[in-house]
């Protein structure tokens, strides 16, 4: 078995009446990108806080880095919290320097690995500039780069695109691979998929204070069947009632889902009745639509589905 | 109708009056003048203890052969008579001769029990009065008596002489110490008032700008709270250390006779004072701002740190009142008090060091204080932890697992 930078069991968490967690557990495998993913009020935040030990849960049992008391393993540990905070006052390299020591590391190597992870961000410029002079986005980055300057064995972090545009989601994207490269495993939670989609190599979704589904983002994408679009050489409405009964125009094409038999029955017959095929596409849908389909469910059915 | 401008201030002002309001701190704010009123009796006596310490210690003596002493007593009854309450002399206290009346008369000046204004001895007819400078009029009031004793037990012209020698004393005066330990307490208030209130703000500003959450995954809530208490303590300390060397050199700058008053103010522990002094500054202002720093953090805008200012001053004078009164008293049952609750402690204790010259209590006082400080802290941290950051169950079923 693989060892394990993060595993949790049961966690729940009460918010006076709410149960804003309601056991759940995590497994993050040692070196790999790791995605929580969920809708807005999910519980994403709060079990991030409780794995990281910021709040105590209420019931269940987590392990950090091979710790059952998270805090004693905070100086391996960084920390981009949702809510961004830095203080305006403080320079870029200053502000850097002092994430790295709260989490232990000296003052001078913090400054001088500061300079360099700006240089590397494209943020060199603003190494002496203070944090309100900043744009959003750039104090975001600065706080992602003090959330690495120590160079953690685990990094958590929460949202982290958000408010970012798509140049320096790009760059996030660039940095959080840099880590895993460097050994560091990655936690982070998302709602938008396109980058869970690119980054991780696990996910979890977690919806109503519940794991609602832990695997890869194939694996999430493989509960849905495929979907086709296919574009007729010479179109005619007769055509629909060949096509699945889902079948939607679009254009010139139709999309349809695969049948369950597979598609070569039904592009024979196409070809038969002399409708030729001048496109033709068949993907597995996105980890949008699986995630619709996984977070849409937990209103149906109560049960977590798994496939590991 | 209502014009338009006056319905929109008004809705801003429904809205301030309930976001006021509908607060605990508001119920704080609106009670503190209860405590105020509660521990405002105690700080107007210490207030007019304090000022009367001197006065109200001193004594007038008369030396005189046991046989006159009803004599005196009943001369001394009938005088009083002519005082007002705010002009009434120090109390007479009678004393038997002993083989040399003349010494026994001065030695009472540098008594540690009693402070004497003016002492008389001899016989009644001739008698020496002896009186310290500034207390004529307790000379005077001695030879009064003396003539007003003998005119009772002989005849109604009987004459007397009094002679009259003004005393230089040796050591410093009971109500001398007790001016020092006053001045001390007032001291260490005045600057921790002027200082630890900064506290107040400081975690609402790591809210507001929300590098608490960082703060709070990396490092204990602990190291939190007291890196701001030290922090807060630092710049004190520039305070204290600017203003305390522009202090200690004025005595330069005034004529001399002013200095000379300063250095009047003795105590009783000898040359370690200013030690204490500022030790107990540093406490004074640890404890005081961690509590501060504590009930800030609990306050969520800017709005309630406002409020909170009211309550945490009156707060400070009620700790102030009850040391000052301890400064004035220092063996009443609230002297005692002020010496262990935490926060009026440093003050009382420094009040202490002036009054009475044992060391081991102040060993014992910084301890206690020191325990006190990580004692609010904790508490100040497990209420922010509960409170703002939301952790902690709502039933005991805590680190179960753990």
């Amino acid at each position: 078995m693989q060892e394990l930078a993060v595993s949790a069991s049961g966690l729940v968490k009460r918010f006076g009446e709410r149960r804003a967690v309601d056991g759940v557990g995590i497994a993050v495998p040692k070196g790999l990108i790791y995605g929580v993913l969920g809708p807005n009020g999910a519980g994403k935040t709060t079990t991030l806080r409780m794995l990281l030990g910021i709040i105590e849960p209420d019931e269940g049992e987590r392990t950090l880095l091979g710790s059952r008391h998270p805090r004693d393993m905070s100086d391996h540990v960084g920390y981009l919290p949702e809510e961004r905070g830095l203080y305006p006052n403080m320079k870029c390299r200053e502000a850097i320097a002092f994430m790295g020591a709260l989490r232990g590391l000296p003052w001078a190597t913090g400054r001088k690995r500061a300079g360099e992870l700006l240089e590397g961000a494209g943020l060199g410029h603003a190494a002496d500039d203070k944090i309100r002079k900043l744009s959003k986005g750039m104090a975001q980055l600065v706080q992602l780069l003090g959330s690495v300057v120590h160079e953690p064995e685990l990094l958590v972090l929460d949202e982290p695109f958000s408010g970012l545009d798509p140049v320096n989601q790009e760059r996030l994207e660039l940095l959080i691979r840099g880590q895993r490269d460097r050994g560091a495993t990655i936690l982070f939670s998302t709602h938008v998929m396109a980058h869970a989609e690119r980054l991780c190599e696990r996910i979890s979704v977690i919806a109503g204070g519940r794991v609602r589904f832990e695997g890869t983002v194939d694996d999430a994408r493989a509960l849905l069947p495929l979907r086709a679009r296919y574009t007729p050489h010479h179109d005619a409405d007769a055509i629909a009632a060949m096509l699945p009964a889902d079948a939607v125009r679009e254009g010139g094409s139709w999309r349809f889902t695969v049948p369950d038999g597979g598609i070569e029955a039904l592009l024979v017959r196409l070809i038969d009745a002399g409708h030729g095929i001048s496109g033709l596409s068949i993907e597995r849908p996105g980890l949008h639509d699986a995630f619709v389909r996984i977070v849409g469910a937990e209103a149906l059915a109560d049960q977590p589905e798994t496939i590991a | 109708m209502m014009p338009r401008f006056l319905r929109q201030a008004l809705t801003i002002a429904r809205r301030d009056l309930t976001a006021t309001v509908m607060t605990p701190t508001f119920l704080l704010f609106l009670l503190s003048p209860l405590l105020m009123i509660g521990f405002g009796v105690i700080g107007g006596l210490s207030g007019q203890a304090a000022s009367s310490a001197g006065e109200a210690r001193q004594q007038i003596v008369a030396i005189a052969p046991p046989g006159q002493h009803d004599a005196l007593r009943t001369a001394d009854r009938e005088l009083r008579s002519v005082f007002t309450r705010d002009s009434a002399r120090p109390g007479l206290r009678l004393e038997k001769p002993e083989a040399e009346p003349a010494r026994q008369a001065r030695t009472l000046f540098d008594s540690d029990t009693i402070e004497a204004a003016a002492v008389l001895y001899g016989p009644l007819d001739h008698p020496t009065v002896l009186r310290s400078a500034g207390a004529e009029a307790e000379g005077r009031y001695l030879a009064a008596l003396a003539v007003q004793t003998l005119r009772a037990e002989h005849a109604p012209g009987t004459r007397s002489t009094p002679r009259f020698e003004t005393v230089i004393r040796d050591a410093p005066t009971v109500s001398g110490r007790g001016q020092a330990a006053y001045f001390s307490t007032f001291a260490i208030f005045l600057v921790t008032l002027m200082l630890s209130g900064q506290a107040v703000g400081a975690m609402a500003e790591e809210r507001s700008n929300k590098v608490i959450e960082i703060l709070a995954a990396a490092v204990p809530l602990e190291s939190v709270f007291f890196g701001k208490l030290l922090g807060a303590f630092g710049s004190a300390l520039l305070f204290v250390a600017f203003w305390g060397t522009l202090i200690a050199n004025l005595p330069r700058l005034l004529p001399g006779d002013a200095a000379g008053v300063l250095s009047s103010l003795s105590v009783a522990v000898g040359p370690i004072f200013p030690l204490l002094l500022i030790g107990y500054f540093v406490m004074a202002y640890l404890l005081q701002s961690a509590v501060f720093l504590g009930v800030g953090a609990l306050a969520s805008t800017q709005r309630e740190i406002q409020m909170l200012s009211l309550p945490i001053t009156i707060f400070q004078f009620a700790m102030f009142g009850m040391a000052s009164y301890a400064a004035g008293n220092p063996e009443s049952w609230v002297a005692i008090a002020a010496e262990i609750v935490p926060f009026s402690s440093p003050m009382a204790m420094a009040a202490r060091a002036a009054n009475a010259p044992d060391l081991w209590p102040h060993a014992l006082a910084f301890a206690w204080h020191a325990l006190w400080v990580a004692i609010t802290l904790t508490i100040a941290a497990r209420l922010f932890r509960r409170g703002v950051l939301k952790s902690g169950s709502p039933k005991r079923t805590k680190r179960a697992a753990a």
